[in-house]
């Protein structure tokens, strides 16, 4: 059937009416979507962009870093690429590592996957020691420089921030289930995991309608068996998840945790979970350090002085925390290299704590006053820097393995299971280790 | 022979399917269905004028908000909606040509002519059709990576140019279409193969090269999986951009959503207009084909 | 009728190859010609489509059944350790497979069956003579033109547990709070919901047009053998479309039996697993998560090549089914003419 002009031409008036509608949107354009890279400036150095791959928060961007490395360096632009979970990063990652192409510069790893990056695939990532990466050695915590390099000794990337551990609550549910407010108090509190479990069960008590304790099963379950030095792999590289009695209590504390009805029944970084801070859904979070900045973007100004932060139940432990690396095909691996030396360096983490409260790996920048000093207006003026310094300075020093990350998520799933659907703990349980067989053997 | 008389004949046209005006019932069946269609797009518009905040809420807001275009700005700016638009035009534009070109090609020669190998090579297309799509994207883009395509528009093209589906459409509809003692007329006359395509068959295949361009481009235009892992937000189509947008702590719906009518409204709004050919050609080709 | 009007008659095809040649050489040489042209234009025709289909089709296919006699990672592609059929074996084996299969299945029938009946109806529907009928058309084809990604998005956010439209709806007759996502019939239907908002329309036009295709007298023979309406749907316009009805259920079927994109993006978060008890998960979300999260390429490899065994098998006995099915159709008709 032929198209009569009269349409043709109301159809193109469309195109132009949704082009308009764009247009009226577009009023203030971005400008740090720049695709420099064009040659013919009249700086004396060549013009690059810089392309970073990262995932879920780094928070660089946020607490101004880029900028300020741009007017440092002119001639750079810096371009960033973030994907909201790190699940879709790491297999996007690992499908253009494959073709070899489609790479940013630089690419976040999270610590969860930095023993399988340096452990298997070495040669498509940039030893970073060829730009002298070793001399940075003793500006980090030696676990998390460690944890970096392959066993040959080459450096594969370099620490952004840890995860050391406390616990963030809502004051004012607390007050409204009867239980004590102070931080100290409750820190004195709660010793250990089953002290932790009792105010759990006082709170759910005299609970105010439509919360729960805490937000997640899986959350206690991380923070539980980020205390310890044996997870899922041991020193020889031998899975065993299985066989390793802290993986098994840590579950059964999380299970005891679900059985007690503690839970919000929420699963972490769903959407669900994302507006439940703002609806006071649950009244604690196991909260490594970067889950403050989270908590202040979720619950937004409202949640301003309701919050609050105290010690974690048990030793210390580490949640999270990611690494900086330079593919091997990368075009600017100088100029890359310059950046995240720059980024990682002990200045930019102190400013990445104070401004965006990533907790350093740097343990210089630990060490520095501005970082023990640290206070949060929005946690009740929460002496923060205190808290998470105590806490790093307790970090086990843990023995990472190549498919941490497959392990942990496949446990949070099963516990997922129990929770939100009502299996039965034992069989969640059988379930989740032939799963995680299944996945990485 | 006698005429029934007129009751009986009243009788008779309103029991005959097809000539009947449509009732009380049908009307609101009708118009109950268009609702249900229509109502995720509206909703779509509705969550995207409004705050993250409010679409929280219970009860979920009913009608729009004012957010629109602020939401609009906002995922304007992360991601460059501009390029993914007109990249997705490339993009679709060139698979639908491509596509109807050579399938129309391959359709003909299928339906038509005579050659050995012709019956394998079909059943081989055949059994392509059945073949999953996720299938074969990590040799794919391993390809795509030694031919330096990577992020290059033409590592989205090339590969969807291949369309099983389009031979057999295109097969199916000249087979019918095409009477065979015309062609054989004409190669007794001494015409040559391209003379008969370029004669007879490109003009009888129109309709269902127009139908077949179309369900390309929009296949073309909705398609995510491929393009998200041979693009990247560098040089988006319109369906990687929207995979990128809504970043940061908080996960803004209420922009992620206004992106997406960004990128939706342009097919719907020519969807709109250009209905009527649309569902023609539709419908035209499924009695041929 | 429009057809003939636009081709060629054999006259003027004959009158396009004049040539100036003497009519013994002319013949002969010409010939020859459309000999070559005969034998070899077909495959020039073809060809196009052939190349791009060996490169960007067939390439990927041989090298996919080929690691799937390998254990690879994604990590290393380039390493592949051979291990025959041990990765069919293993996928015989694990209880993901079945599960995977069983859902596939239950929700391919969730989402084809009731969705072509409403689009037959929908079709009858439109069938009438109608006022605004293109309007109902276009706006019935509207999901159509949506994207998966779009379309999969509103709909999760409409059946989140907390804050979505349709628990909120359900709660106004009093029904609590659905965790759309966490039961299997839920998360299922919920899909299917999401694949017939999509497809019903689209297949409603289809079968319109098949049965615009149906001559009158049938209808005028069986009003005057006394049938009511709806017989005459049953015995006049069903059987009258049969073939396009075949060809939407084998379309549909491969379709059902590829589900990906909706279930991936309804779960989210950890959509890839179908839900933490893996109760959505199809057959591609399977092979999805065995390639691309645990970065078993030679698994996945596997899942792939045994997912196209199983949709051929089930176009098979369609077809099959069809083919018995029109048979009986003709008997029958043969039947009640004699």
């Amino acid at each position: 059937m032929p198209i009569p002009r009269r349409t043709l031409r109301l159809s193109l008036l469309a195109v132009a009416a949704a082009l308009a509608l764009m247009v009226a949107g577009c009023g203030g354009d971005g400008d740090d979507e720049e695709s420099g890279g064009a040659t013919g400036a009249a700086e004396s150095e060549e013009e690059i962009t810089l392309t970073v791959g990262l995932f879920g928060t780094f928070g660089f961007e946020e607490a101004g870093l880029y900028d300020e490395y741009e007017r440092l360096h002119p001639n750079i632009t810096i371009e960033e690429t973030s994907i909201e979970f790190e699940q879709d990063y790491y297999q996007a990652l690992q499908t253009h590592l494959a073709g070899g192409a489609g790479l940013s510069d630089i690419q976040g790893i999270e610590v969860a996957r930095i023993a399988e990056v340096t452990q298997t695939q070495p040669d498509k990532w940039v030893d970073l020691n060829e730009f002298g990466a070793e001399e940075l050695a003793d500006n980090f915590f030696p676990w998390k420089w460690e944890a970096g390099r392959t066993a040959d000794g080459a450096t594969i990337g370099l620490g952004t921030d840890t995860g050391p551990q406390a616990i963030c609550y809502r004051t004012d549910l607390f007050q409204q289930a009867g239980l004590p407010t102070d931080r100290d108090e409750l820190s004195a509190l709660w010793e250990d995991w089953d002290d932790f479990i009792e105010s759990g069960k006082q709170y759910m008590a005299n609970a105010p309608k439509g919360s729960a304790f805490i937000d997640s099963a899986s959350g206690l379950y991380n923070a539980i068996i980020g205390q310890s030095e044996t997870q899922y792999y041991d020193e020889e590289g031998n899975p065993i998840y299985d066989t390793n009695p802290v993986v098994k209590d840590a579950w059964d504390i999380a299970v005891e945790a679900i059985q007690a009805g503690l839970t919000a029944k929420l699963e972490q970084f769903d959407q669900a979970w994302n507006q439940a801070f703002a609806n006071g859904a649950f009244a604690t979070i196991s909260c490594p350090a970067w889950m403050i900045g989270y908590i202040k973007g979720q619950a937004g100004d409202a949640g301003a002085g309701k919050w609050d932060v105290a010690s974690i139940p048990g030793d210390g432990g580490n949640w999270g925390g990611s690494y900086l690396s330079i593919p091997a095909a990368s075009e600017h691996k100088e100029e890359a290299y310059a950046l995240i030396e720059w980024l990682t360096a002990p200045e930019q983490q102190i400013t990445m704590w104070t401004d965006a409260q990533h907790f350093p790996s740097s343990s210089i920048a630990a060490a520095d006053g501005a970082v023990a000093a640290a206070t949060d207006e929005y946690f009740s003026n929460a002496p923060i820097g205190e808290i998470f310094k105590e806490s790093a300075d307790d970090l086990p020093i843990a023995t990472l393995g190549p498919k941490d990350g497959v392990v942990k998520d496949t446990i949070s799933n099963g516990l997922n299971r129990v929770d939100q659907q009502g299996a039965d703990p034992d069989e969640a349980w059988e379930q989740t280790l032939e799963e995680i067989a299944s996945a990485i053997e | 022979m006698t005429v029934a008389p007129a009751t009986v004949r009243r009788k008779l046209e309103r029991r005959r399917v097809g000539e009947r005006r449509a009732g009380t019932l049908t009307y609101v069946a009708l118009i109950l269905t268009t609702i249900l269609a229509i109502l995720p797009l509206y909703w779509t518009v509705v969550a995207a004028s409004r705050s993250n905040a409010d679409i929280a809420k219970t009860p979920p807001p009913f009608t729009p908000g004012e957010n629109l275009f602020s939401n609009i700005r906002q995922a304007l700016d992360q991601v460059d909606m501009v390029k993914a638009l007109f990249n997705s035009l490339v993009v679709s534009g060139s698979i639908a040509l491509g596509t109807v070109f050579f399938c129309t090609l391959a359709g003909f020669a299928f339906a038509k002519l005579r050659f050995r190998g012709s019956t394998v090579l079909l059943v081989i297309i055949l059994a392509t059709m059945m073949v999953p799509a996720q299938l074969g994207v990590v040799p794919l883009f391993i390809l795509i990576a030694e031919l330096g395509w990577v992020n290059q528009l033409q590592a989205v093209i090339l590969p969807t140019l291949v369309s099983a589906f389009g031979v057999v459409f295109m097969r199916q509809y000249l087979i019918n279409a095409l009477p065979t003692e015309i062609i054989e007329a004409a190669v007794v006359d001494g015409a040559s193969t391209f003379r008969i395509f370029r004669s007879i068959v490109l003009p009888a295949a129109k309709p269902a090269m127009a139908v077949l361009g179309m369900l390309t481009f929009l296949m073309a235009w909705n398609d995510f999986f491929w393009p998200i892992i041979a693009l990247s937000s560098q040089n988006p189509t319109v369906q990687v951009a929207l995979n990128s947008l809504g970043q940061g702590y908080v996960p803004d719906r209420s922009v992620i959503l206004a992106g997406t009518l960004v990128g939706t409204v342009p097919v719907l709004v020519v969807f709109a207009l250009l209905g009527k050919q649309i569902v023609g050609g539709i419908m035209e080709g499924a009695v041929k084909g | 009728m429009r057809l003939k009007a636009q081709m060629a008659t054999p006259d003027q095809a004959g009158s396009l190859v004049a040539g100036a040649r003497g009519p013994r050489e002319r013949s002969a040489w010409r010939m020859r010609l459309t000999k070559l042209d005969t034998k070899l234009s077909p495959y020039a025709y073809v060809s196009p489509f052939f190349l791009l289909f060996i490169a960007f089709g067939l390439f990927p296919l041989a090298y996919t059944a080929w690691v799937s006699l390998h254990s690879v990672s994604l990590q290393n592609v380039d390493e592949m350790t051979w291990v025959g059929l041990d990765n069919y074996s293993r996928l015989i084996h694990d209880d993901a497979f079945w599960n995977a299969l069983l859902n596939t299945l239950t929700i391919g029938l969730i989402s084809t069956v009731p969705q072509l009946m409403m689009a037959l109806g929908l079709a009858h529907l439109l069938h009438y003579k109608l006022r605004g009928s293109t309007f109902f058309r276009v706006s019935m084809l509207m999901p159509y033109a949506t994207s998966v990604a779009a379309a999969t998005i509103v709909f999760a956010m409409l059946f989140g547990r907390d804050f979505g439209l349709i628990n909120w709806f359900l709660g106004v007759f009093g029904v609590e709070n659905i965790d759309w996502e966490s039961g299997r019939w839920s998360s299922q239907i919920a899909i299917s919901v999401i694949v017939t908002w999509r497809w019903t329309g689209y297949n409603a036009l289809i079968y319109l047009a098949a049965m615009q295709a149906i001559p009158k007298d049938l209808y005028e023979a069986a009003e005057v053998d006394g049938a009511s309406r709806w017989q005459q749907l049953r015995h006049v316009t069903i059987p009258g479309i049969k073939p396009t009805i075949v060809f939407t259920v084998i379309i549909s079927t491969i379709g059902a039996t590829q589900l990906f994109g909706e279930p991936l993006l309804f779960g989210g978060a950890g959509g890839y697993r179908g839900g933490a008890d893996h109760q959505y998960q199809t057959l591609g979300l399977l092979l999805y998560e065995q390639g691309w999260f645990n970065f078993q390429l030679g698994r996945a490899a596997a899942t792939a090549w045994t997912m196209f065994l199983i949709i051929m098998v089930a176009v098979a006995v369609n077809a099959f089914l069809a083919a018995r099915g029109r048979s009986a159709f003709t008997i029958g008709r043969r039947r009640r003419h004699a």
